[in-house]
């Protein structure tokens, strides 16, 4: 086990940001923690890192305690914080240079690292840039290579993609697989169930400081009776096409709002073909049609009965 | 280690051009700034001696070194005083119509009689000290040691020897040089620039640089230092710098002590990076928030301590002497003065112990808050 948490309690004040929050990290794994805002992910880290004070809990990283002068664990681990933390004084080079350096004392060697990292954010054209003169997409990625240049064992990552556009995105995204596969284990933040979803081989929701599931995204989506939503956009819906289309078997909820149809139904009830029916029969026109799986918002929202994002 | 971290420290702050203004090109333009000003009061009025009386009384007659002393330094072009030797009245009457800086009488003890306290009275209090300093010191080891006398007699009568503690040796007295002593203070505690950014980036709850420093597997404290490190050595050099500026471009004369007029400009640097780093360990509030407190308690314990107006460190030091003490600023201008005007090191040597303790005091309040390791909010 790489990260073990167990039962981490945290408070600023009265605010209980950690809620006896357990988990584990396994080698190898990508784990996402993905919660709204506020939900207490980069507490978190915080807390696993021994930045932050926490009132409970036990946290042990690499099967040995975590203090903040557990060095020779700091050493294996590579953190890309939330905001970008860098020099403004030291160019893009010097700045993976200082952090690199600060893991690894031999030149040459580090000399290797610090271009390998540079090669693989692609900053190449920019080692003598100042960070004042990035932009967001860039920094971002400059923030990315001064926490892996040293090459950790396991990375952590809080959102390192807000704000960023969505081509840099996925590059960063490539990235963190292509870490991964070269043996990193690797936990990673976010409050984009997309990015969650395409990445992470387990995920974790988090709401209030708490782990409300935790499992593969299959896994998860089992865990709702959600089973397929149907979107049609029409503007010919009256309330009787309404209790007729709610009497189709297994059509849990009918729902129509701003020339949005939206049928839900529970698993294994394929429905489309049922709904399409009755659009034929009663001469209804519409547009678009889509049908889709359950996505982790879905997920969120049958837990916690509200949206991941708002 | 310690080499990576302090070179990569010497960029980060060489290259922080606001700090680098307000602790080395600020002092400067504000030494050319005064030294405008000063030649041009210089130029309508050099050098002018105080005047001042002496009661010649019965005790005045007997006490011959004090008198000979004392005409020594109210004669020829170079003279301290405009002396006359007149009655008690008559020096009362002169002291009150102004036309004095005050009166001298001389019995068992030797009196100063002044109105106020400024520039020209310390001038008269300086010289009376420095004679009693010279001449007590002179009995104490007369008693004790006998044969010593026929030299030290020889140096008594020539009053050489307090001359030259009052007119500061080979120099001659300055007072203009006390606005560039308490300027070179001033920019000394500037050097708290450094200190306070050292700290912020260490801090991980000041800055976020600072927290993914404080992941790496680097004893905090070695990092902190290694940092602290370069900060000294450049606070140090810009005093150099500065120093050089003054006599070289402005033609200052710091007198004979060069040596030790760099000495303490080292420890004032050292105060000034402890006093810095102190400040930001206090105060959580953003950069603004600390350089503002930085600037505005250095500038006014600079004008205490007399720099944008000459007499104020007089009126502390009659009025309220403690806050002198209390004033690092003060003590560093003291220090200067004391190597100028001082031959003996007493009053140098207590400023400095008083600055030392300051250090202390600076270093362990920072190292209380530097060596926690867990911060209860970032
Ligand atoms: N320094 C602090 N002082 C007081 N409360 C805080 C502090 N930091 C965070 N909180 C509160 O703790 C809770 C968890 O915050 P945290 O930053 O860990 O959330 P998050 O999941 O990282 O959110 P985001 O997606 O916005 O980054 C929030 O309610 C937040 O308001
Ligand atoms: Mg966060």
């Amino acid at each position: 086990m790489i990260i073990s948490v167990k039962n981490l309690v945290k408070r600023y004040g009265n605010l209980v940001a950690l809620d006896h929050l357990s988990f584990d990290v396994e080698e190898g794994e990508i784990l996402g923690l993905l919660g709204p805002n506020g939900s207490g992910k980069t507490t978190a880290i915080n807390c696993i890192l021994s930045l932050l004070k926490y009132d409970k809990g036990e946290i042990r990283i690499f099967g040995r305690p975590m203090r903040p002068d557990a060095y020779d664990i700091k050493r294996d681990i590579g953190v890309i914080m939330q905001n970008v933390a860098v020099f403004d004084e030291l160019t893009v080079y010097e700045n993976i240079n200082y952090f690199c350096g600060l893991y690894i004392p031999e030149k040459e060697k580090r000399k290797r690292l610090v271009e390998e990292a540079i090669d693989f954010v692609g900053l190449n054209d920019f080692r003598r840039f100042y960070p004042k003169k990035l932009s967001g997409g860039l920094l971002r990625r400059l923030n990315i290579a001064c926490g892996i240049a040293h090459k950790p064992k396991l990375i952590l990552l809080d959102e390192p993609t807000v704000a960023v556009d969505p081509q840099s995105r996925n590059n960063i995204l490539e990235g963190i697989q292509r870490l991964n596969r070269e043996g990193a284990t690797i936990v990673y933040t976010s409050h984009y169930m997309e990015e969650v979803e395409q990445i992470c081989s387990r995920i974790i929701i988090l709401d209030k400081g708490k782990v409300i599931a935790n499992g593969t995204k299959e896994e998860l989506k089992n865990m709702i009776s959600l089973g397929e939503k149907i979107t049609v956009e029409t503007s010919a819906i009256h309330p009787e096409h309404l209790a007729a289309l709610r009497r189709i078997p297994g059509a849990d909820s009918v729902e129509y709002a701003n020339g949005l149809l939206v049928v839900k139904s529970g698993k294994s009830k394929n429905n489309l073909e049922n709904v399409l029916d009755f659009l034929k029969k009663q001469q209804i026109g519409y547009g678009r049609i889509y049908s889709e799986l359950p996505t982790l918002n879905d997920v969120f929202l049958e837990i916690t009965g509200k949206e991941l994002r708002d | 280690m310690f080499f990576h971290i302090f070179t990569n420290r010497l960029k980060c702050l060489l290259r922080d051009r606001m700090m680098i203004f307000w602790t080395l090109l600020f002092p400067i333009l504000l030494a050319v700034f005064f030294n405008m000003s000063l030649r041009n009061i210089a130029s309508s009025e050099t050098f002018r001696p105080v005047p001042a009386a002496v009661v010649n009384d019965a005790g005045y007659q007997k006490n011959a070194g004090f008198r000979s002393a004392l005409k020594s330094v109210s004669e020829g072009k170079d003279k301290i005083f405009s002396l006359t030797e007149t009655t008690r009245k008559n020096a009362e009457r002169l002291l009150e119509d102004g036309k004095i800086a005050g009166y001298l009488t001389v019995g068992d003890k030797i009196k100063i009689v002044v109105n106020r306290s400024d520039f020209d009275q310390s001038i008269i209090k300086s010289f009376v000290d420095s004679y009693l300093q010279t001449s007590s010191a002179a009995e104490s080891i007369l008693k004790a040691n006998p044969p010593a006398r026929s030299g030290l007699s020889a140096g008594l009568s020539g009053e050489t020897d307090y001359l030259k503690a009052v007119s500061g040796g080979s120099a001659d007295p300055d007072p203009s040089l006390n606005y560039f002593y308490s300027l070179i203070a001033m920019a000394c505690l500037y050097g708290g620039f450094w200190g306070m950014k050292e700290v912020m980036d260490i801090q991980a709850n000041q800055s976020r640089r600072a927290a993914r420093v404080n992941l790496a597997p680097v004893r905090k404290l070695k990092t902190f230092l290694s940092g602290m490190a370069a900060s000294l050595a450049i606070a140090f050099a810009e005093m150099l710098v500065l120093l050089a500026f003054l006599r070289f471009a402005l033609n200052l004369n710091f007198g004979p002590k060069a040596g030790l007029v760099i000495f303490t400009s080292f420890v004032g640097s050292v105060v000034g990076l402890s006093f810095g780093a102190f400040l930001s360990s206090l105060v959580k509030a953003g950069e603004n928030m600390k350089v503002g407190i930085l600037i505005s308690g250095t500038m006014f314990c600079s004008f205490l301590s007399g720099m944008m107006y000459q007499d104020m460190k007089y009126i502390v030091e009659k009025n309220a002497p403690v806050l002198g003490y209390l004033n690092p600023v003060n003590l560093l201008t003291d220090s200067f003065y004391c190597l100028y005007y001082y031959d003996t090191y007493g009053r140098y040597l207590l400023n400095i112990g008083l600055l030392g303790a300051f250090v202390l005091l600076f270093c362990a309040g920072t190292y209380f808050v530097i060596r926690r390791e867990k911060y209860a909010s970032l």
